[in-house]
């Protein structure tokens, strides 16, 4: 820290709250529909716009920042935890708003996502936020989309009334254990992590029941067609307790207008892979747990990038592990929009995702009783569990062979990634080739296919030279059951 | 011999060129439609200029959202302003099955016309899409906020109505720096289309000193994980060609 602080300028503040800003993952700005008004400044697009992507490849599409990094929490994983030495600054609430409606103006951005550091305590730091979010929706008029952090420990009151102005609210978990979290981030308390995601849970429910919806937030609207998608077959869902919590959330909040929208695009969280010993079964089921037990809207997974020197940490320079991450996130769209649960994807006998193979081949590859389809005949359902069909795809078969059948040659055509998913469709009653149906054909077939795209993923800066040989080198650690596979030929 | 029915690239003189060619009562087999201008012309062929009749054009949009759909006719309209040269012909063929299938024509896939104007009309409709993204306003003298783009299918019509709602008490302009046309939004009134004169462009050409601009840049650069970087991944989400107007990237 510099021993005389002198006043930066708002390109330096901006510059050094935006670089620790920059590990959190999420910045969609989908859930939120909401039209324009003359006098006011912008709308939200349900879909979500993204308007740059940066040198990482990463989407930027809100402005990103911490409202401050002089953070009193001393998290082992962070690196603005309050042992390092850094430049500490706090943006003031009207700096943010001149920032966010100049970009927005500019088509820069699509909103403001807006995090901080504890500073003083959660309290302060919420109300700062608060102040901040007021300013922008009423002064500023700004109608765009917002993405807020909300601060364990801070009072239910500041965030209730938070949630009536921003589109979405997170909290992150980071460590899916209690014993991660104990051992990392000494200053976080499991209960107070929970206590807002409840909240703010119960905060959407009481609003979706006053205007006739259904509690449970929207999912995509293709998953009316799964029979048994997580959602559906919801062990946490507690549909007589909503009662008697909409009367009480009334009598604690005499202001709230009874329509107006809360936390519309819903809540999120993320969770650090690979800092921990976590496997990727701890990981998944929690997310399971997490979409099913809070309704969240999404979890996002951040590789973890080593920063900060510690004992408990994987060492500097360790390469973040972006394959598994993205394993991760192709489980993640498997149990959203596929209709799979975890449990069908990992088990306790294997714990870890595939590193050669995407989750949706893994788990065809170990069901091959169930193929192959005729694309002509089956089901939306289980068209989706087929790899290489995803559900604009599988849409399309739905309704294109009402008019006439398919051939192979139109479900190219429709967008159905032949490569993978010639292994399990007939068309007519009839493969693309003679394809022996057997476990592990197909599986040397699909690893050929893919490892180049794998590794390229894990290494995204180099290059590999050519070789005659398959000795794609992985972070990922080689498990005992995959050097027996490779012995028996399997792979 | 066949006849060939050319109009000039615009959506007007489509519809009414569709009207003519249909109308012509040559036979579908027998006439061909193209947008100007013509490169190589044909032997054994007919040519005929049609010119923007704003009855035929209301008659044609009509008939297709009646008869087909009005997803049908959005479709077609997005087709129409892609860049591809064989677009003309494809809605004429287009109409042809949509009014013999009626609606459900759009889900009829295996029909490799209909397949050929969903392709038209998701190239269109994907650009339009980035453009909403990648758009950089500048801000002129008297807050305008003025943008350009060079556009590969004619988007400006398909992104202003978002802007119209986004930005609804703002004067604005998105320029299409190879057509010469604007869509033209003053505060809080309706946007129409122009074309502007060469005087104009220059006019609207010229760079403005902005601190803003070196703030996002600021931004832009401190936003990205040095240990993730991955210019792959981001030119396959950002393509090169996009970049040209956004001041990040200069």
């Amino acid at each position: 820290m510099e021993i005389a602080p002198r006043e930066l300028s708002l390109q330096e503040k901006l510059n050094i709250l935006a670089d620790a800003a920059k590990y959190d993952v999420a910045c969609t700005s989908s859930g939120s529909s909401r039209k324009g008004k003359k006098g006011h400044l912008g709308n939200a697009v349900a879909d979500g716009i993204c308007h740059s992507f940066s040198s990482d490849g990463r989407c930027v599409s809100l402005l990103k920042i911490l409202l401050s990094n002089e953070c009193i929490f001393d998290c082992k994983y962070c690196l603005n935890r309050s042992s390092n030495d850094r430049v500490r600054t706090t943006f003031t609430p009207e700096e943010i708003c001149t920032l966010v409606i100049e970009f927005y103006r500019r088509n820069y951005i699509e909103g403001l996502f807006l995090s901080s550091g504890i500073v003083k305590s959660p309290t302060y730091t919420m109300e700062l936020m608060y102040q901040t979010i007021y300013l922008l929706r009423t002064k500023h008029h700004f109608n765009g989309y917002i993405h807020v952090k909300a601060i364990p420990g801070a009072p239910e009151e500041l965030i209730t009334n938070m949630g009536y102005l921003a589109d979405r609210m997170s909290v992150n978990l980071e460590l899916p254990t209690i014993d991660g979290l104990k051992e990392l981030a000494p200053h976080k308390n499991p209960k107070t992590l929970v206590k807002p995601i409840r909240q703010i849970q119960n905060g959407i429910v009481e609003h979706r029941l006053a205007i006739g919806k259904d509690p449970q937030m929207e999912r995509s609207s293709h998953n009316r067609y799964l029979r048994s998608t997580i959602f559906e077959k919801n062990p946490f869902r507690r549909l007589e307790s909503y009662k008697s919590l909409g009367s009480s959330m009334q009598q604690k909040l005499p202001s709230a207008g009874k329509s107006a929208p809360f936390v519309p695009a819903g809540q999120s969280t993320q969770m650090i892979v690979g800092a921990t010993g976590e496997n990727d079964l701890q990981l998944l089921s929690t997310t399971q747990k997490l979409y099913q037990q809070y309704d969240l809207k999404r979890v996002f997974f951040s590789a973890y990038v080593p920063l900060n020197e510690d004992s408990a940490l994987p060492a500097l320079g360790t390469a973040p592990p972006l394959l598994r991450e993205h394993r991760l996130y192709q489980a993640d769209w498997l149990l959203r929009f596929y209709g799979f649960h975890a449990e069908e994807l990992l088990s306790v006998d294997r714990p870890n995702f595939n590193i050669m193979l995407d989750p949706k081949c893994d788990w065809a590859l170990r069901h091959l009783e169930m193929f192959p389809v005729e694309v002509n005949r089956a089901s939306y359902e289980t068209l989706l569990r087929v790899p290489g069909i995803g559900t604009k795809s599988a849409y399309r078969i739905v309704k294109a062979r009402r008019q006439g059948m398919l051939n192979f040659d139109h479900l190219k055509k429709i967008g159905v990634v032949l490569k993978r998913a010639k292994y399990f469709i007939t068309c007519g009653g009839k493969m693309m080739y003679r394809i022996r149906v057997e476990e592990d054909f197909i599986t040397r077939q699909l690893i050929g296919e893919d490892a180049k795209q794998n590794w390229e993923i894990d290494h995204p800066q180099s290059y590999r030279q050519l070789s005659l040989f398959d000795d794609y080198n992985f972070q990922s650690e080689v498990t005992v059951e995959d050097s027996q596979k490779s012995l028996l030929g399997q792979m | 011999m066949t006849t060939i029915f050319t109009c000039q690239n615009r959506f007007d003189d489509m519809m009414t060129c569709v009207y003519d060619a249909w109308a012509s009562r040559l036979g579908h087999s027998n006439v061909r439609l193209m947008t100007e201008p013509i490169g190589n012309l044909e032997l054994f062929c007919e040519y005929q200029h049609v010119d923007a009749d704003p009855q035929k054009t209301a008659s044609v949009i009509r008939s297709i959202q009646k008869k087909i759909s009005p997803y049908a006719y959005s479709m077609v309209y997005r087709a129409a302003m892609s860049d591809q040269p064989d677009k003309l012909d494809t809605i004429y063929r287009f109409l042809v099955a949509g009014f013999h299938y009626g609606a459900s024509v759009t889900d009829y896939l295996q029909e490799p016309i209909v397949m050929r104007i969903f392709e038209l009309n998701r190239k269109a409709a994907n650009e339009a899409h980035f453009f909403k993204e990648f758009i950089r306003f500048s801000n002129m003298q008297n807050n305008v906020l003025v943008s350009h783009i060079e556009p590969k299918s004619d988007v400006i019509t398909l992104i202003a109505p978002h802007f119209s709602d986004r930005l609804p008490s703002e004067n604005w302009m998105i320029i299409d720096d190879t057509r010469s046309t604007a869509v033209v939004h003053p505060m809080n009134q309706n946007y129409y289309l122009t074309s502007l004169s060469e005087k104009e462009m220059d006019q609207l050409s010229q760079e403005t000193d902005d601190p803003f601009v070196d703030l996002w840049k600021g931004f832009f650069e401190n936003i990205g994980i040095k240990e993730r970087k991955n210019p792959r991944c981001q030119r396959n989400m950002l393509p090169l060609w996009y970049r040209k107007h956004m001041p990040e990237f200069h």
